[in-house]
């Protein structure tokens, strides 16, 4: 079973919090996801003869300067921003 | 039940250029009809966006200029199709009042040809769900029954277009969510090949295996839609710069001597229900010229787990970028930044999100990297190559959409993974990069619609496109019929 000191460092690699309440569910439910994933190591399948399967190249265009978003547009979704910038309140 | 005939694009465009209706009367009928609707189908909408460009339309009808076939057709959006000054939430939390500042291709391409959006449509939250349950804003429902979900999900889109409230709609499809919420509604849904419909704009769930595609309620419409959305664009550096699609030309080819496989491992679990109608396909493609032959291809079984590795791991990628900082919600109160982002995450997700989100990192993380992510990454080699193989043999293959009909609203499970499973026919499609479209096949016993799949090789939409409009004009439409309700016309 993934331990809870796992399921903290993997909510904490995700930015997200898990109160003390929703720790031990999330340990079950990560449980059986996992046991869910691990079907595929029962696979015995031929991976390291594959054939190429083509069809996927680098896509390059040209170094070409196009026209950007004005700093103006970006900022409607945080109110206008302040100073042309992102703004969030000042922490010490 | 009504004997309406089915399509609607073509019918609509013939209306309109005849003026038997204008498309200010037209958009204003479909605007009334869903503020009627219970069917919770939409999540936003642009009515007055609307009805400036039904009067656009309008004004270059009488002027006598030439329109096209799309122009004043009224229409809907999954809401995590961005769309320029209209809100687009993917039915989260996290992303409440932001407005695109940039409008998808795929829609874009519609606005030009003067198509008029409603609005956004409901969906599972970042489209992860197959219920469409999983909506801040509860879920669509399901017009044959609304006491059973509409499937997701794009479940709003399939709601909208089977309950005539909108005349067809575009959804996203990264495990299924186009074709399984259309067969659970009745209607057509068309996962197009990775790679033909520009994903610039879509806002991404799994990079790999998103794909904007129609929901309508025939081949003939899903075959115009496509066509006019495909093709390449420079803004998705995944798009195919060789495609140019022209399925409507090809919709009436005849299939005598076409070869459809039948995967047998496909119909492994599916309900007897569901099994029925489509054995009952074969029957009515045999008669049509086409030969059927069973075949086995073990590897679908054990694509469920592989699609889930990969998909979660790219979907905690892509949604890294929700930090509260540029746009959508913000939490209110916080000591320092990470408690902002913290904070703001865990209020702006909801459950089925988060637990992606957390196995994605799981996957990825140091440590289990190589025992799931590099062993996906290589099962899904193996994957695509046992279907590319098929595709040496069979021009099409035909399998179910979903092992069951929709399923009752607010059910509960016992586990998440329990709900994955009904992805079991869909999300191969998916992992391959190939097109497939759900096509309604039947009803059950108590009325639901059941859809069929057909699947090509990649960039094969013209064929499977005729295949599923000659199934649709051999049987006349029997199986995919008109409810009563919403815009008749």
């Amino acid at each position: 079973m993934i331990s809870r000191e796992e399921v903290l460092n993997i909510a904490n690699l995700s930015k997200l919090y898990l109160d003390e309440s929703e720790i031990e569910g999330a340990q079950k439910e990560m449980d059986g996801m996992i046991s869910f994933a691990d079907e595929i190591n029962k696979i015995k399948a031929d991976c390291e003869n594959l054939p190429e399967l083509g069809g996927i190249n680098n896509a390059f265009h040209d170094d070409e300067i196009k026209k950007s978003c004005p700093q103006s547009k970006i900022l409607e979704n945080v109110d206008g921003g302040k100073d042309g910038y992102f703004y969030i309140k000042k922490f010490n | 039940m009504s004997a309406q005939k089915r399509g609607i694009i073509k019918r609509v465009n013939s209306m309109l250029a005849k003026k038997e209706i204008s498309c200010k009367e037209l958009t204003q009928k479909y605007l009334d009809e869903i503020k009627k609707s219970e069917l919770n189908a939409y999540i936003s909408l642009s009515e007055d966006e609307a009805m400036a460009s039904a009067e656009n339309v309008d004004k270059k009808i009488s002027s006598g200029e030439e329109v096209d076939v799309l122009a004043g057709i009224p229409m809907t959006l999954k809401d995590n199709i961005s769309t320029s000054g209209i809100e687009t939430t993917c039915a989260s939390k996290i992303l409440r009042g932001y407005r695109p500042i940039y409008d998808a291709s795929a829609w874009k391409t519609l606005k030009d040809k003067g198509a008029v959006l409603l609005g956004k449509t409901n969906m599972d939250e970042f489209a992860m769900g197959s219920s469409c349950e999983n909506s801040c804003i509860g879920g669509a429902k399901n017009p044959h029954n609304t006491g059973y979900v509409t499937g997701g999900s794009s479940g709003g889109g399939a709601s909208a277009v089977a309950g005539n409230i909108a005349a067809y709609a575009l959804g996203s499809d990264t495990g299924g969510s186009i074709r399984q919420p259309a067969s659970f509604c009745g209607i057509v849904g068309l996962k197009p090949t990775y790679g033909s419909v520009s994903r610039y704009g879509l806002i991404a769930y799994g990079s790999g295996f998103d794909q904007i595609g129609p929901l309508t309620q025939t081949a003939e419409d899903a075959s115009i839609i496509f066509d006019a959305i495909a093709g390449y664009d420079p803004m998705d550096s995944t798009s195919n710069p060789n495609y140019e699609p022209n399925s409507y030309e090809s919709l009436n080819n005849d299939i005598k001597g076409l070869k459809i496989g039948i995967p047998k491992e496909y119909y492994d679990g599916v309900d007897e229900e569901v099994r029925k109608p489509i054995e009952e396909a074969m029957k009515v493609y045999e008669s049509l010229g086409a030969k059927i032959e069973h075949f086995s291809l073990p590897e679908v079984k054990y694509t469920l787990p592989v699609y889930y590795i990969l998909v979660c791991a790219e979907a905690a990628s892509n949604l890294a970028r929700f930090d509260g900082v540029r746009y959508g919600y913000r939490t209110e109160h916080y000591k320092d930044i990470n408690e902002m982002m913290c904070k703001t995450r865990s209020e702006g997700f909801g459950a089925e999100v988060k637990r992606r989100i957390l196995l994605g990192n799981y996957v990825l993380s140091s440590g289990y990297y190589d025992a799931y992510y590099k062993k996906a990454q290589n099962l899904r080699k193996v994957i695509m190559s046992a279907f590319y193989e098929a595709f040496k043999k069979y021009d099409v293959l035909l399998t179910p959409v979903s092992p069951t009909t929709a399923f009752p609203a607010n059910k509960s499970y016992s586990n998440p993974q329990e709900i994955y499973l009904a992805d079991i026919c869909t999300v191969p499609v998916n992992t391959v990069g190939i097109p497939g479209i759900s096509v309604p096949c039947g009803f059950d016993s108590k009325g639901l619609p059941i859809g069929m799949q057909i699947l090509g090789d990649k960039f094969s939409e013209s064929k499977i496109l005729n295949v599923a409009h000659k199934y649709e004009i051999a049987t006349d439409y029997v199986n995919n019929k008109c409810l009563d309700m919403g815009v008749r016309l």
